[in-house]
């Protein structure tokens, strides 16, 4: 357990580290959006500031991306999915440059988007992302704030620990021969079943630990609280934003 | 005073399992109690009673007077419960998150919520571990930030679930030390284990279970003679013909 993926958060002092949880979401969900529209200025700036602040925060970037490799294979399949066309022919036939730079940025703009919720998985606690949560969803009509803010803080805590149980079931299958079955779909189901029972007998383990430890929705949230910071964050957020949205 | 009393309980398990059969206890404040059985005897579906997390298919579990049935919540704040599995227990992200988890759900304020969880974790050796993850502790830290996070509840009664399996000597002893400290600090201690070797020197009642049923109960000299029937191994000194012996001084 001691080798638990690297995604989660991670104890610091960095600038990040100190933001409200408040900030940091409500900047995430700001530059997520504009991410979505964002040109290249934008792309190149966001990502030098998230080298800055996973530097800063004492993240190891190559370790992250190792963690990642998965969603970087469904990004190369978004490439191509954009780059190649079938025209009639056996052979697959390449689109222009200009289409390869378009997928490049589609491409570019989700791993921005997914580098910077790392970013805010990895520098604050998850009791502050729930009491964050709390707070912005409280002028939501219909939604219950504390339950959802739970749910979400849950799926963020044990998101590792799947990734670790994962893994774990992985080696298992290896350390018993699994290579030498060649279809690929036999390998997948097996692994899935392995891991979906695990997760299943995990999550009601937790629940039961949970009740335990007298489970009410109601309980008390951390405390939160705006600083200088936070204005000077939410300044470059807004700049940024802005740069692209009144392009 | 009795803090804990079954009378006549019953458990079934969904697929048709009898798990506990007519089980009658009492167990007295500040008891030092063992109860012991192979595996799948009924012990952890014991202890499970008693906070509430099963509910009997029949007869009646009281906690401080209170039928358990109906107020499984009041239950669980008197009786804390450490889990056999350390890891199942802990989700907090850091070790001063996971001990306050009990205190945040029963709505005391900050100030207390700090305090509580400062003297937990100083109770179980972990004070400067606040902002450690809890995935990087040893299996031994694990188990006491297990007990850190129910003694932050100040409950009355502890319920441990094997507190020594998976644990290397030195961790072991740790442990057991510090459910000595407990005991003598007025708290009243339930564990189960089928390895009475570290526990039955330091315990004041052994209670053994097969098959769901009270098989034995008295103090363990008179109960641990020929308890090897029940699949339970009597400790080395025993076998030695040396009486009971402490594991720790």
């Amino acid at each position: 357990m001691g080798e638990l993926t690297t995604i989660g958060f991670k104890p610091g002092r960095s600038p990040l580290h100190r933001l409200d949880p408040r900030t940091k979401q409500i900047l995430l969900i700001g530059l997520s959006l504009t991410s979505l529209r964002g040109n290249i200025t934008f792309l190149s700036i966001s990502s030098l500031l998230t080298i800055y602040l996973f530097t800063k925060a004492k993240l190891r970037i190559w370790r992250l991306i190792c963690e990642t490799r998965y969603f970087l294979f469904f990004l190369l399949f978004i490439f191509i999915v954009r780059t190649v066309t079938f025209t009639g022919q056996w052979l697959p036939a390449i689109v222009s440059a200009d289409m390869i730079g378009e997928a490049l940025i589609v491409c570019w703009r989700l791993l921005i988007v997914v580098f910077m919720g790392l970013l805010l998985m990895s520098t604050t606690r998850i009791a502050d992302i729930r009491a964050a949560l709390i707070w912005l969803m409280k002028p939501l009509p219909l939604v219950n704030e504390k339950a959802a803010a739970t749910m979400v803080g849950l799926v963020v805590r044990f998101l590792p620990l799947i990734l670790y149980q994962a893994g774990e079931i992985g080696d298992a299958m290896r350390a018993r021969g699994i290579e030498k079955r060649k279809n690929p779909l036999t390998r997948l189901v097996k692994f899935t079943i392995a891991l979906f029972r695990r997760i299943f007998l995990r999550a009601d383990e937790l629940v039961e630990a949970m009740q335990a430890r007298c489970y009410n929705e109601n309980r008390i949230v951390a405390d939160l609280a705006f600083s200088k910071r936070d204005s000077y964050a939410a300044v470059i957020g807004i700049l940024l934003c802005l740069s692209v949205l009144l392009e | 005073m009795p803090i804990i009393e079954t009378t006549h309980l019953y458990h079934r398990f969904s697929d048709g399992t009898q798990g506990l059969e007519d089980v009658s206890l009492t167990f007295n404040e500040g008891e030092f109690t063992v109860i012991a059985g192979a595996n799948g005897s009924g012990k952890t579906t014991l202890l499970r009673h008693f906070n509430g997390l099963l509910l009997p298919e029949s007869g009646l579990v009281t906690v401080c007077g209170q039928s358990v049935k109906k107020n499984p919540s009041a239950a669980r704040q008197q009786v804390g419960m450490v889990f056999q599995d350390a890891d199942s227990q802990i989700f907090g992200e850091t070790v001063y998150d996971d001990a306050a988890f009990g205190p945040e759900n029963l709505l005391l304020d900050r100030h207390q919520i700090d305090r509580r969880v400062t003297q937990a974790l100083a109770d179980v050796n972990l004070s400067g571990y606040e902002d450690k993850s809890p995935h990087q502790l040893s299996g031994g830290e694990k188990r006491r930030l297990a007990i850190a996070g129910v003694l932050a509840m100040a409950p009355r009664v502890l319920l441990m679930d094997e507190p020594f399996s998976n644990l290397d000597y030195p961790a072991a002893c740790m442990v057991l030390t510090q459910i000595l400290n407990f005991h003598k600090n007025g708290h009243t201690i339930i564990i189960t284990t089928h390895d009475l070797e570290k526990v039955i020197a330091h315990a004041q009642r052994l209670v053994v279970l097969e098959n769901g049923r009270v098989v034995k109960d008295g103090i363990p000299e008179q109960v641990v003679g020929g308890i090897e029937r029940y699949g339970v191994r009597p400790p080395c000194s025993i076998q030695l013909g040396k009486g009971i012996r402490p594991w720790v001084n």
